[in-house]
């Protein structure tokens, strides 16, 4: 397939279009009341979305200046686009589960636990080649943290009121 | 010498009481802590840390805050030295000078001039933060709010366009950040801005979940899914820690001259670090007697860019306390320091809060004692913590970001905010976009418009305002001319070349 070396960023800059675009629809549905001299709340938002779209405009220009000399290579490109090394996405999905199971979690099963959860899935997630003291490590870490804060007068969620 | 007297009949007084002390002393060492952490540079330690300082009075929370900044500082360069990978982009130049020396055995030496070099240059700074910070202040207040408007305008030029080699990237940054710091309710007209009927969007986003997201989530994600298999390499320090006399010889004028290059670079809204670090680097590699040592591990190298390093992060303090205006990602979270005890860093606070100030600017003195202390005997103490296993730091430090983000207000939606943010921070490291921006963006944004309705409101509706007042047309040349020449040169040079 052929690709230009700017098309992971070209995806980019579109999505930064389209995000401008969106809030320039949420924008024209705000209220304008509460403006003074010509200047109401949705004036600032209404030029950062503009902002938004001609620097997506911009980025999107730039990549796709590199398409007219498209070549058959990999995606290494010279108009400021960094290499694509090989992106392993268990790790990224790994990660994303921990912190969300922790987010999910922390409410019913309290600080300590859920914190020792996403510590020891991050572990997981970066290939640990020490399990078993990492997930000692990991709830070392987690109880520590809580009992710390717990005397600096900051209460976390506890599974056990006071102890974890 | 009105600032001497005040900082020795009030900076020292506050700085030196005992809790005072305490408070600078665990900042310190906790920055050095965290700051040595590969990867986590000052910005995301003191973003780290800020939760701790929950509890604690704003003068002691403040001075514990600027030790921590100090210590990341200091603590980056160790790890830049041993380990090659620089924390954020002041550290970019020790990471490739001193390294070197370390691996040739020199890594002693290399720390030393570091350390030696921060301090120099952070002492430095500091007597000319005392001397021009009431000066500056004093200008501050004859400025309008079309004036402040056009400074900030010059800062969002200045963070965007001129790091970094892609200008547009830096302004995706900033207009991202600028967003954000729209969400929520907008104090002047009581309206909820893109809140999508979600109430916790409505006291807007903290800047201490996007600072986290960005550097704690972000950069977790990152590492998991591109560099799980890079292994770096732990330099050992090898012979005396102590530099020799030629190393001093060699040293001394570097660290003046890159105080000199770094502390102005602070000062101006150009975006921290980056610029006077590299700037310092070519300086030396010029003026050095053995040019061909560079890239081969020159201690001129090492000793210039700390010295600008530390004397920038001590300049960004002038426009931070005399207009409220942070010039990188590490002043920011700062002012969301002082915002959280209800306190406006501005021209005003020379006047309403000077025990705070002065406290605060002597307390910067005692930290870089403390700091050369900490480092020079006791860096073999950090040196352990280089140790730590990639796989549990990165899970000790996102426990430590979950934790700062939930402690806010105890709500998981700050949890999932930061996520997000993580996996835009992700996102930005793959396109090399600079978070700079972005947070420059999302704390100044608020204020810039502040002050823009209020120079409209004076002016009755006349946007010509800011064109019409010297002042502010001054400084809005300034900042198109940042803009506007760059990427002339870099066509004119382009033309010259062929």
């Amino acid at each position: 397939m052929t690709h230009w070396p700017g098309r992971h960023q070209a995806y980019l800059a579109i999505g930064v279009i389209v995000l401008g675009l969106a809030m320039a629809l949420q924008i024209t549905q705000m209220p304008t009341g509460g403006g003074y001299a010509r200047v109401g709340p949705n004036f600032f938002p209404g030029l950062i979305a503009a902002g938004l779209i001609i620097a997506g405009g911009a980025l999107l220009l730039k990549s796709t200046r590199s398409l007219g000399h498209a070549s058959p290579t990999d995606e290494t490109g010279d108009e400021g686009v960094p290499p694509v090394p090989e992106a392993e996405w268990r790790g990224f999905a790994l990660v994303s589960g921990t912190v969300l199971a922790h987010l999910a979690l922390i409410g019913l099963i309290g600080f300590t636990l859920s914190a020792w959860l996403l510590c020891y899935g991050i572990c997981r997630a970066l290939d640990t080649p020490r399990r078993t003291l990492d997930l000692i490590l990991s709830l070392g870490l987690a109880l520590g943290l809580f009992h710390t804060f717990r005397a600096l007068g900051v209460n976390l969620p506890a599974f056990i009121p006071g102890v974890l | 010498m009105e600032s001497l007297n005040a900082l020795f009949s009030v900076g020292f007084a506050t700085a030196l009481s005992l809790s005072n002390l305490l408070w600078a002393l665990l900042g310190c060492s906790l920055g050095t802590a965290i700051g040595v952490l590969p990867g986590i540079g000052p910005a995301a330690t003191v973003a780290l840390l800020l939760p701790l300082t929950a509890g604690v009075e704003p003068t002691g929370a403040l001075i514990m805050l600027a030790g921590v900044y100090y210590g990341a500082m200091f603590g980056g360069s160790t790890t830049s030295i041993l380990l090659n990978t620089p924390g954020e982009a002041g550290s970019i130049i020790s990471a490739l000078e001193g390294n070197k020396m370390a691996h040739a055995g020199r890594g002693g030496a290399a720390l030393s001039t570091a350390a030696i070099g921060s301090f120099v240059a952070g002492t430095i700074a500091t007597v000319l933060l005392t001397l021009l910070a009431p000066v500056v202040a004093d200008l501050a207040l004859k400025l309008g709010p079309a004036e402040n408007f056009a400074i900030m305008v010059l800062a969002f030029v200045a963070v965007s366009a001129v790091v970094g080699d892609m200008p547009e990237k830096g302004f995706v940054a900033l207009f991202i950040g600028l967003a954000l710091g729209m969400i929520g309710i907008e104090e002047q007209s009581g309206q909820a801005r893109f809140t999508f009927g979600i109430l916790e969007l409505t006291d807007g986003i903290d800047i201490v979940v996007v600072a986290m997201g960005l550097f704690a989530v972000g950069e977790t994600l990152y590492t998991a899914t591109y560099e799980n298999r890079i292994k770096s390499r732990l330099e050992r320090i090898t012979g005396s820690i102590w530099m020799s006399a030629g190393d001093w010889r060699r040293s001394w004028k570097p660290w003046l001259r890159g105080t000199l290059i770094g502390f102005p670079f602070g000062t101006i809204p150009a975006g921290g670090t980056e610029m006077p670090t590299f700037l310092s680097y070519s300086t030396e590699k010029k003026l050095a007697s053995h040019p061909e040592e560079f890239g081969k591990g020159a201690i001129e190298g090492v000793a210039g860019p700390e010295a600008a390093n530390n004397a920038a992060a001590t300049g960004t303090l002038v426009p931070l306390l005399t207009l409220g205006i942070p010039t990188s990602a590490t002043a920011a979270i700062m002012l969301s320091a002082f915002q959280q005890y209800n306190i406006t860093p501005g021209p005003l606070l020379f006047d309403t809060n000077p025990e705070l100030v002065w406290g605060l600017i002597a307390s910067l003195y005692i930290g870089n004692v403390m700091l050369l202390v900490l480092n020079l005997p006791l860096v073999g103490i950090w040196v352990q913590l280089l140790r730590i296993p990639r796989p549990l730091l990165y899970g000790g430090i996102v426990v430590l970001a979950t934790l700062g983000a939930y402690s806010l207000r105890q709500s998981w939606f700050d949890l999932l905010l930061l996520y997000m943010v993580g996996v835009l921070g992700f996102a930005m490291k793959r396109f090399e976009i600079p978070v700079v921006p972005l947070i420059v963006g999302l704390i100044l944004g608020p204020m810039a418009e502040k002050h823009f309705r209020r120079a409209m409101t004076i002016s009755q509706g006349d946007i010509t305002t800011f064109f019409t007042r010297p002042g502010s047309l001054t400084i809005l040349i300034i900042a198109g001319l940042l803009l506007v020449l760059p990427p002339l040169l870099k066509q004119w040079r382009a033309l010259r070349r062929g």
